[in-house]
């Protein structure tokens, strides 16, 4: 392995797991406010269409990215319809909503296949993409990626360090303690529903404002479930879903190589590299006695007060 | 101003409320859909009704619903009782591939053999291959703790993976001219029709493990275990109820009946292996036995309704020419509004005209 | 259920009727595995199904996103009962399915497309992309500098993989050092999936890239790197301008519109079908500027010789990555060989699995 095949790889990396980071930052974000929400395939697909027509119509890949955000917190406003005003199950109402945004981001997307739309093009960060080394891997990016290098910290501040995030943790915890503390739940739990959506519409909208520049059916392509899984992966926590992200990137954007380089490994084994090395790291820090800590209130739903 | 307050229902809603309730939700998911149809430009009723009539309106399509249903019935049974148990079991997907990988392997490994030896060998191991896709989950939960969503959703992944690198690797049938398929089972290995219909035995088979579960879930110890466990782990613990041996056999028992679906689906529909036994039917059971609120007769009920609905999307579709995401639409519609329409189950709300005489009384 | 066999046997008698009776009314079904808006291989369809819909007295219509195996085969087996005489069947995951209806409708026409199975009413149908392949890899070898060249292909499965073949052999018919590097990406349709493809390939040193993919992401990598590309199914030229130098496409319009009008006339007959770059099924779209004069000139002769017959893609001597000859000298693959290629020709990097 010379330094011209890891460089490469290791930008891919990032690359290839930015989407994904975006989509599971926000499911923390949800999770952490106690509502499990299984729809996040669906979410980031409407992302990726709403960023697209929305930088298609404006000619403004800006004004498209925060497009793609707004569709994500709609979809998401669905999920809080369902399961905060009317109490309905979330992982129902989570399925449901990835079988409902698929549907409607292809039927609506189908006259705009095939289709460009103006997006976000890389460029070289000022002095620290002239750097040996890390330059080329991290600072030579587009605009999104580089957003994405502040995000988890940003995630991390909000949640731990302000009063904020000390309430919607305690929403996604000890929903009768925080209730008794005069926090009102359910407006804690509406902004964690759709900060999340944004976040996770804004994951969609990377794919078809800055990986690709174009729109297709489905062309999340099963992200938003790794992202799910990967919450879990992350136990909840910013940093770790940077490491997760990257890891399922990377091993994606290994096995390509791999098989570019000319090997004889039968492909089917190589795309199970990813997916069976998520399992053994899982595996692994449980056996360093690191275990996953859901928040205590997930997926449980507030009854309303008579 | 108007004020909306939410009250407890005093006592339960009778069956004809609920009726009520489920046919208003889907009555307008309908609507809103017909509207839809009606912004594409095309005439919605009549869209609705032949919506209605290709998905249940002749035995035909009773006939495609029914067995449409088998394989989601199937596994959504097997996800039910896990659900039962939190055990947020969502790998029926893998789990089916292996199973229809196992029995694959038995019609494979023995053409010769007859039908009455055949059929149950491919049974068992489709149940032991699907058992021990669910096994895996099982035993790092209670031996490393580690979470089984994760786990399931990845050993999904790993399962179609292990299906394809078979049907394109060591059981690729030499006369398909090199597609990724295996041969055609010996009719021995082939799950036949009933009568003149296009449904299988596999019916029946459906029928009995339904009795069984039901009879397992309300008139055995094991059955109130699952129950109370389910409910409250850690005091189940304190009641010495086998939580670890529990959470074993659910995984496995769910991961055998996604097992038998593979096993049906590749031994009737295909009569072989090929990638497209494949479709999602893993993911479908989650909803379904959501819906049923886990109970055996509901999902019953549910995964042929399911069935329907997507038999009778292909039929807009062929006659009024709409995309194929409108089927994925009206589902994520209908589950959403029977979702959102079971709040009204337990909670009435009524209508108050606050004033401000009022506040000052309070 | 006697019921139901007696209704279904009127039924086919009523279709019977109908199409003798009034021969020119017809009504047509189409089966398409992706969405008509795919910009690939369901697009391709749907232009041919537009073609036939402005014939007298044909009407048509279609499902699509229809999944491989029992899904499909109800699919069929409804537009049968409805009363539709000849049902095209565009994946090869139909096939099974499209012959088990073909069976309880014999009175309806099939036509099934990549396979190689057929009935008495069910014929399979197919162009011969390979002929086009091997012309796009005689520009792709006469393009490159680096002598590697990149393939992102979806599934390895003859078809794809005889396009591989052509492809290389073409490269090396005006390269002898070129070298053909493919990647698998186990999907037909992942716009992103199949651009890391293309950058994975650039990266490890290839200057033009080609895809057996349904979307232009291998376009978009060659164009973000400044190197080139080739496309697949219809002219991709606006996602990748600067890069695009051609692409072997499919035209489904005249064939199509034959079988219809051989199907009204009573002149049906079953069979295998496979026209090639004579027949326009099958075509090259236009040169990029880029290609040189000289290069444009050599292979529309080399299509030209094709079209008449006058060279043969896959004549021996070919071997296989092993280096064992496959293909004799003096003797030509036959449609058999070809349908299940399942080897590499020699110059080919990576695995067939």
């Amino acid at each position: 392995m010379t330094p011209e095949i890891i460089i490469p790889l290791l930008a891919a990396t990032i690359q290839s797991g930015t989407p994904i980071l975006y989509a599971t930052l926000g499911e923390i974000i949800t999770e952490k406010s106690g509502v499990l929400n299984l729809g996040v395939e669906g979410m980031m697909l409407c992302g990726a269409f709403g960023g697209f027509l929305v930088a298609m119509y404006t000619g403004n890949p800006l004004l498209g990215f925060l497009g793609g955000g707004l569709f994500g917190a709609m979809m998401g406003a669905i999920h809080g319809l369902v399961c905060l005003t009317f109490q309905g199950n979330q992982v129902v109402s989570g399925l449901a909503l990835t079988i409902l945004g698929t549907g409607l981001a292809n039927y609506w997307g189908t006259p705009f296949v095939g289709q460009t739309a103006p997006g976000f093009a890389p460029f070289s960060f000022p002095l620290l993409g002239s750097l040996p080394g890390i330059g080329p891997i991290a600072f030579k990016h587009d605009a999104l990626i580089y957003i994405s290098y502040i995000l988890p910290l940003a995630v991390w501040f909000v949640l731990r360090h302000t009063r904020f995030g000390l309430a919607l943790r305690s929403v996604g915890e000890y929903p009768e303690a925080a209730s008794a503390a005069g926090i009102h739940i359910k407006r804690y739990r509406w902004t964690g529903i759709l900060t999340g959506g944004f976040l996770i519409g804004l994951g969609g909208a990377y794919l078809s404002l800055a990986y690709t520049h174009l729109w297709t059916n489905g062309i999340t392509a099963g992200r938003g479930w790794i992202a799910v899984a990967l919450v879990i992966f992350a136990f909840w926590k910013p940093g770790r879903a940077v490491f997760g992200a990257y890891l399922f990137g990377g091993v994606m954007a290994f096995q390509f190589r791999l098989q570019a380089m000319g090997t004889h490994i039968p492909s089917s084994l190589l795309m199970m590299l990813p997916y069976a090395l998520t399992i053994l790291v899982l595996v692994l820090s449980s056996l360093r006695g690191r275990h996953t800590q859901a928040p205590g209130a997930l997926g449980v739903n507030i009854e309303p007060a008579d | 101003m108007l004020d909306i307050r939410v009250h407890t229902r005093q006592a339960p809603l009778p069956w004809w409320g609920s009726c009520l309730i489920l046919f208003s939700a889907v009555f307008f998911s309908l609507a809103m859909s017909a509207g839809l149809l009606a912004l594409q430009g095309k005439p919605p009723l009549e869209g609705m009704l032949l919506f209605l009539q290709s998905g249940f309106g002749s035995s035909w399509a009773i006939e495609d619903c029914l067995a449409k249903a088998v394989p989601i019935f199937l596994c959504s049974l097997g996800v039910a009782i896990t659900f039962r148990l939190q055990i947020w079991n969502i790998g029926a997907e893998g789990q089916y591939a292996l199973g229809a990988v196992g029995a694959t392997w038995a019609a494979l490994t023995f053409p010769n053999l007859p039908g009455y030896l055949l059929l149950p060998c491919m049974l068992m191991s489709a149940t032991v291959l699907g058992g021990l896709w669910g096994l895996i989950p099982a035993l790092l939960k209670i031996k490393l703790q580690v979470n089984e969503i994760i786990v399931t959703l990845m050993l999904n992944y790993i399962g179609i993976l292990v299906l394809e690198y078979m049907v394109y690797g060591p059981w690729k049938d030499p006369s398909s001219f090199g597609m990724p398929m295996t041969p055609e089972f010996s009719a021995a290995g082939i799950v036949g029709f009933i009568g003149e219909t296009r449904l299988n035995w596999g019916l029946f088979l459906c029928l009995g493990i339904g009795i069984l579960v039901t009879i397992f879930l309300k008139y055995t110890r094991y059955g109130f275990a699952l129950k109370a466990c389910g409910e409250n782990p850690r005091a189940a613990r304190y009641a010495r109820l086998p939580y670890n041996g529990l959470v074993v056999m659910v995984l496995v028992f769910s991961g055998a009946l996604a097992g038998w679906a593979g096993f049906l689906e590749a031994s009737s529909s295909l009569n072989r292996l090929e990638p497209s036994i494949m479709a999602g039917y893993g993911y479908t059971a989650i909803v379904v036995a959501w819906l049923a609120r886990l109970n055996p007769l509901a999902i019953a009920i549910a995964s042929f309704l399911l069935a329907g609905l997507r038999v009778g999307v292909e039929g807009i579709q062929l006659d009024l020419q709409v995309p194929a995401a409108f089927g994925g639409v009206m589902e994520g519609l209908i589950l959403l509004t029977i979702l959102a329409g079971s709040f009204f189950q337990h909670y009435t709300l009524s209508l108050k005209q606050s004033h401000t005489s009022e506040k000052t009384n309070q | 259920m006697r019921k139901i066999v007696l209704f279904l046997l009127g039924l086919a008698l009523f279709c019977a009727g109908t199409n003798t009776a009034v021969a020119k009314d017809l009504k047509v079904g189409l089966v398409y595995i992706g969405h008509i808006g795919d910009a690939g291989w369901t697009y391709a369809h749907e232009m041919g199904r537009l073609a036939i819909a402005e014939m007298p007295g044909v009407t048509t219509s279609y499902v699509e996103a229809v999944a491989e195996g029992a899904d499909s085969e109800r699919v069929i087996q409804n537009m049968a009962r409805k009363g539709y005489g000849l049902i095209f069947t565009t994946s090869f995951g139909y096939m099974d399915p499209t012959l088990k209806v073909a069976k309880r409708f014999p009175n309806v026409i099939f036509m099934h497309c990549s396979g190689f199975k057929t009935a008495k009413n069910v014929g399979n149908y197919f162009g011969r992309m390979y002929q086009a392949r091997y012309l796009s890899g005689m520009v792709a070898g006469a393009m490159t500098t680096s002598n590697k060249i990149g393939y992102v292909a979806a599934f390895p499965i003859p078809e794809v993989i005889r396009g591989i073949n052509a492809f290389t052999l073409g490269a090396l018919a005006v390269n002898p050092k070129a070298q053909v590097n493919v990647v698998w990406t186990k999907t037909w349709y992942d716009p992103a999936t199949e651009k890391e493809g293309g950058k994975s390939l650039l990266e490890t040193g290839c200057d033009v890239i080609t895809q057996h993919q349904d979307t232009p992401g291998v376009q978009e990598a060659a164009e973000e790197a400044g190197k080139y590309s080739i496309g697949y199914n219809s002219d991709m030229s606006r996602f990748a301008p600067k890069a695009h130098l051609t692409a072997p496409v499919w035209k489904w319009g005249p064939f199509y519109q034959t079988i219809v009008k051989a199907v009204q006339n009573g002149t049906w007959k079953t069979g295998a079908y496979w026209p090639g770059l004579e027949s326009g099924i099958v075509d090259l779209a236009p040169f990029g500027p880029m290609v040189p004069k000289n290069v444009q000139d050599t292979v529309l002769a080399k299509k030209q010789e094709i079209a008449q017959g006058a060279f043969k893609v896959f004549a021996g001597p070919i071997k296989d990555q092993s280096g064992t000859v496959k293909i004799l000298a003096g003797t030509v693959a036959s449609d058999g060989e070809l349908l299940g290629m399942d080897w590499f020709v020699q110059g080919v990097q990576g695995s067939t699995k």
